[in-house]
């Protein structure tokens, strides 16, 4: 109580703050339906990746078997968090029958989907009740020719693995490489380019030069190569590669904001109040020029599943068995009339490059000043 | 096939051999896969040697390259040990003579089939489809019946598929299957085979052909009414003037210098005699006369000037407008497109008269077509008119109307077999035990159903049960045991020691492949399987990936493009592989395969040593008692099936498709074709369009 009286009664109103750039960029993009629908879309892919083995699997989510509670489905995100117990008992990856069989007790929540994107599940594997309560074994997946059906949605491909699951698991690897190669990309491309641009003179000269050699490298050939000489290959090095090989546009984005921004008066500010180069350039700049370099990398991540998909499609994607929607497609143009093949994950790549060229044309228009809406 | 003898450290040799398949397949990209089909199963040698074929047709490519960057001092017929022949009477004479078959590979084929039953007329067979062994077999018996007397309508062209394009069309630069198809209808040679790889001299060529009772000598005596395409007359002169080339250690010869190699000496004594001198008595002597002749006027002037015979003026005129000494000759070729072959009048009408038969066709257009869904599509078409159908391609896309419109299809057993090669230097499959666990873990019944259609069958070894050098009683097939396998690795070691699910063991290593021990570390069971790029093949190798991880080992699959798989395999650069081996001729030639000395020298490429299988090989070569001889290699292949160097999985049918306007074609356990008389006595009907 004697706070309140303490306080200063009748002082100035605090005047609203205004609000910042990001904020006015995001009101301008919420207004754009399209770009809103497109982000939805991203956000609902990322939600089947992170949950993709809760989604398809033969593993079970969760399952109570002598006394301990285990995860098997993390075997998919990883195939060393399988619990070794399962494979002292000689499970041999079969759950369903097994856990019955060898502990009466157990019990297990299965996927949505039971069937595996590495595998073809097998005739009798899993087990349904029929209308007198007995088990009966379920069919395994047809040999060839899998059209879709009601236990394989979207067909099956490549002897009888099931496409649906497959793709389900593949948009882990779909979003990871426009992810993971971006953000790989987007550092060293700001970092260089920040440099450059803020350091003038030698460096500028330096790490330009290294851009124009870096742009001369193709990122396909590379990898090919890669492909070639590396012993175990997986999906990692070549979102690397990839990442490696794509910064070349974000540093000279950023180089030349900075060349810019490093003239405005607040820099000189800074600089006279003694703040470190480091300082200036991540705490003071950096903000100031993110704008320009967001559109490039959404368009990057669009593009990285592009390549990823290209590379899959050529038969050097990502290392079998992975499921990934570009070798779900491969496996389609050897046989034309297999046509689901093609269909499902041509659709699916095509929303998600469209998804993130909508993201990113709706950030480029919101963070454009010249777009800015007069009443913001 | 040669090694690649020039070796500079393997490394670069690799680097560059992927960044050169690099540009090939950055340039086809959009072409898919198709550039590996070229490649696919077949053979590496073919009508006119007897080496065992690979995996994979083309080794020149590495080997080609290696040798001619290098400045080469050009000596020639270097690698030919000085000698004198002695005079022809003197070697007559002093010699016992047998005479040995000189024979018409197409009337040895018209006797058979006089002996065998015809199950349908033709009209009957392409009114059938081929969905069952009984009509697959009345298809054969009725297509393959030869041309009757006025039958054949000599004025036809046939449209034949080709996967890759030849690279040269030197007979003694052959060594992808495509340049063999080619050579098979350019080139001449004074040998054959027949359906069941015996060796005969051909009519066409050979007046006689006699060896002398020690071994030592074939003496040939050759027709006097053979034409080089540019009319000069074929002597035997020829023949000795290849055996130098060919022993010419500056000219890169891809495939045909073995068993070339293994003469003492090659002499013509006149135009039509020539001498074939061995250094001992060996039952494949027959084979190591048969080899590929080049005319002698031409390549004397131009081989010394480019032992490369690629690089010079001439030498590029020729490869473009060759000098044949066959039945038909090179009129025209567009690269990557097409291969125009015409009759050659002057080979079967020599001074005005008739001296050999007709050639059925008087066109014969390759067509050069790497992806085989355009290939079947032009087939349905009509627009090729044979081609080899994969497995898939048999079974679920040629059974419409719209395939049997203009063809019918057939398959036959081809000693082609495919496996997985465990490397006897891999720290993992060094143990016995280990190899046997692999077959016991592998699902053989899945991959025969699910993988080749439950129409292939399954390989119990290095031979056919139909191969007279297969055991008597074969060894019963693998069959997946998940429980014996595991028992097995718990024998030899491999346990999860360290409860992460993977299974362990201490081994020694060998990390760069040399055979030397370098130390001893404790190691999850993970290996790669090499496998080239084609999808069915990747499929297989997920198949064993699966069945490995139900035992707790982890197998990681790596496909590859073909000329590193190559080379890799060669430089013994893996810890296993899937590929496949075709047949030779003759069993000796498997022995590159599986002697010791083959690790170095040869194709051993999981480095497979044991002494027994080495000297079983060395006995083989000199019993000339066939059944003896037969006996010998059914001991190698007990011997390597207990070894199991290779997890043996099947043998791969050959496959056809045909228009329906041919006729005449037959199969051999090498496919329709190379062999006697194979493509020649393939015609169409007088009368059909």
């Amino acid at each position: 109580m004697t706070d309140n009286n303490q306080q200063p009664s009748g002082a100035l109103t605090k005047a609203t703050r205004s609000p910042g750039f990001w904020v006015l960029a995001w009101r301008r993009f919420r207004r754009r339906k399209l770009s809103m629908l497109a982000l939805a879309v991203v956000m609902c892919l990322s939600g089947i990746a992170v949950f993709s083995p809760m989604i398809a699997g033969t593993k079970p989510i969760v399952c109570k078997y002598k006394g301990n509670l285990y995860f098997p489905c993390l075997a998919y995100f990883n195939a060393d968090w399988e619990n070794p117990i399962f494979h002292k008992d000689r499970f041999r990856k079969r759950y369903p029958r097994n856990l019955r069989e060898k502990d009466p007790e157990s019990w297990a929540i299965y996927p949505l989907v039971f069937q595996d994107p590495y595998r073809p599940v097998r005739d009798g594997e899993w087990q349904d009740k029929n209308g007198d309560g007995e088990w009966v074994d379920r069919p395994g997946n047809p040999y060839h020719g899998g059209l879709p059906s009601k236990l394989n949605f979207f067909g099956t491909y490549k002897r009888g693995v099931d496409v649906f699951a497959s793709m389900v698991h593949g948009t882990r690897i779909a979003l990871l490489v426009g992810f993971v190669s971006t953000g790989i990309a987007a550092f060293i491309g700001i970092t260089l380019g920040a440099i450059a641009g803020y350091m003038g003179g030698a460096i500028d000269m330096v790490i330009s030069r290294i851009i124009e050699l870096v742009m001369c490298i193709p990122g396909i050939v590379l990898i090919l190569a890669l492909i070639a000489v590396i012993d175990k290959i997986n999906i990692w090095i070549m979102m690397a590669i990839l990442g490696l090989t794509s910064w070349t546009g974000m540093a000279r984005l950023t180089r030349a904001e900075f060349l810019k921004l490093k003239q405005s008066e607040f820099v000189a500010a800074a600089q006279s109040i003694g703040a470190g180069p480091l300082r200036i350039m991540f705490r003071h700049i950096l903000p100031n020029a993110l704008a320009p370099v967001m559109v490039p990398i959404v368009f990057g991540i669009a593009a990285a599943i592009k390549v990823e998909a290209g590379l899959s499609l050529l038969g050097f994607g990502a290392p079998p068995p992975n499921p990934s929607w570009g070798t779900v497609l491969n496996a389609g143009t050897s046989n034309y009339t297999e046509w689901w093949q093609i269909v499902f994950p041509g659709i699916a790549i095509f929303i998600t490059i469209l998804a993130y060229n909508l993201i990113g044309e709706g950030v480029q228009e919101a963070t454009d000043p010249r777009l800015a809406d007069p009443k913001d | 096939m040669k090694t690649f003898t020039h070796r500079s450290t393997f490394r670069l040799a690799l680097l560059v051999a992927a960044l050169g398949c690099l540009t090939i397949t950055g340039c086809r990209e959009a072409a898919e896969d198709a550039a590996f089909r070229e490649f696919e199963e077949e053979f590496g040698s073919g009508g006119t040697t007897a080496n065992t074929s690979t995996d994979g047709g083309d080794t020149s490519d590495t080997a080609l390259n290696t040798i001619t960057d290098e400045p080469v001092d050009f000596e020639f017929a270097d690698l030919v040990k000085p000698f004198d022949p002695p005079p022809l009477e003197e070697i007559i004479s002093l010699n016992e003579w047998a005479d040995k078959p000189v024979l018409d590979a197409v009337e040895l084929m018209r006797e058979r089939q006089a002996g065998e039953q015809q199950l349908a007329t033709p009209a009957e067979a392409l009114a059938l489809k081929n969905s069952s062994v009984a009509n697959n077999n009345k298809i054969i018996s009725a297509m393959g019946r030869l041309a009757q007397e006025g039958e054949v309508n000599y004025s036809a062209e046939w449209n034949r598929h080709t996967a890759g394009d030849i690279k040269s069309t030197n007979p003694l630069m052959i060594s992808s299957t495509a340049e063999f198809d080619v050579a098979g209808l350019t080139n001449m040679g004074l040998f054959g085979f027949d359906w069941n790889f015996v060796p005969f001299a051909s009519t066409d060529v050979v007046v006689s052909w006699q060896t002398s009772a020690n071994g030592l000598y074939d003496k040939v005596v050759m027709r006097d009414d053979l034409r080089w395409s540019d009319g000069t007359v074929i002597t035997a002169h020829d023949v000795a003037y290849s055996y130098q080339v060919i022993m010419t250690s500056s000219v890169p010869i891809p495939a045909v210098r073995s068993g070339t190699d293994q003469l003492k000496y090659v002499h013509a004594y006149d135009d039509h005699t020539v001498i074939f001198f061995h250094n001992e008595s060996l039952a494949t002597n027959v084979w190591n006369i048969n080899f590929p002749v080049i005319p002698k006027h031409i390549y004397e002037n131009t081989v010394p000037e480019d032992p490369t015979m690629a690089k010079s003026e001439a030498h590029v005129a020729l490869d473009e407008n060759p000098i044949t000494g066959g039945a038909y000759q090179i009129t025209k070729r567009v690269r990557g497109q097409e291969i125009v072959l015409k009759r050659r009048e002057s080979y079967y009408i020599v001074d005005g008269k008739v001296v050999r038969r007709k050639p059925n066709f008087e066109t014969i257009r390759f067509h050069i077509v790497e992806n085989s869904s355009t290939a079947l599509l032009a087939l349905k078409k009509g627009d090729i008119e044979e081609m080899q159908l994969s497995p898939e391609q048999w079974q679920s896309q040629t059974s419409g109307e719209e395939f049997y419109k203009n063809n019918t299809k057939s398959y036959a057993l081809e000693w082609v077999y495919y496996y997985f090669g465990w490397n006897n230097r891999s720290p993992f499959f060094r143990d016995v035990r280990v190899r046997q666990a692999m077959s016991y873990a592998f699902n053989h019944q899945e991959l025969l159903d699910r993988h080749r259609f439950g129409l292939d069958e399954a390989a119990q070894g290095i031979f056919h049960k139909t191969s007279r050098w297969a055991p008597t009683t074969l060894p019963a097939p693998y069959t997946q045991d998940l429980d014996k396998a595991e028992d097995l690795l718990a024998a030899a070691g491999w346990e999860d020691s360290d409860n992460d699910g993977v299974l362990d063991n201490i081994v020694e290593l060998d990390s760069d492949f040399d055979g030397k021990i370098d130390g001893k570390r404790r190691m999850r069971f993970e290996f790669t399987i090499l496998v080239s790029n084609k999808q069915e093949r990747i499929d297989i190798c997920t198949l064993l990936q699966e069945n490995l991880d139900q035992i707790g080992i982890r197998c990681n699959v790596k496909p590859v493009e073909f000329t590193t798989l190559q080379q890799l395999s060669r430089d013994h650069q893996f810890d296993a592989i899937f590929a496949g081996w075709g047949t030779g001729a003759d069993p000796d030639t498997s022995e590159n395969l599986w002697t010791t000395k083959a690790i170095d020298a040869g194709r051993n490429y999981g480095c497979y040593s044991s002494k027994i299988v080495d000297q079983l090989f060395e006995d083989g070569k000199r019993e000339l008692d066939p059944e003896k001889r037969a006996a010998i290699y059914q001991k190698i292949h007990l011997q390597l099936w207990d070894d199991q160097p290779y997890t043996w999985l099947y043998f791969r049918n050959a496959y056809y498709g045909f228009n329906r306007s041919l006729r005449g074609y037959n199969y051999s356990a090498r496919g329709p074709y190379n062999y006697g008389p194979g493509e020649s006595t393939i015609f169409k009907p007088a009368g059909m369009r």
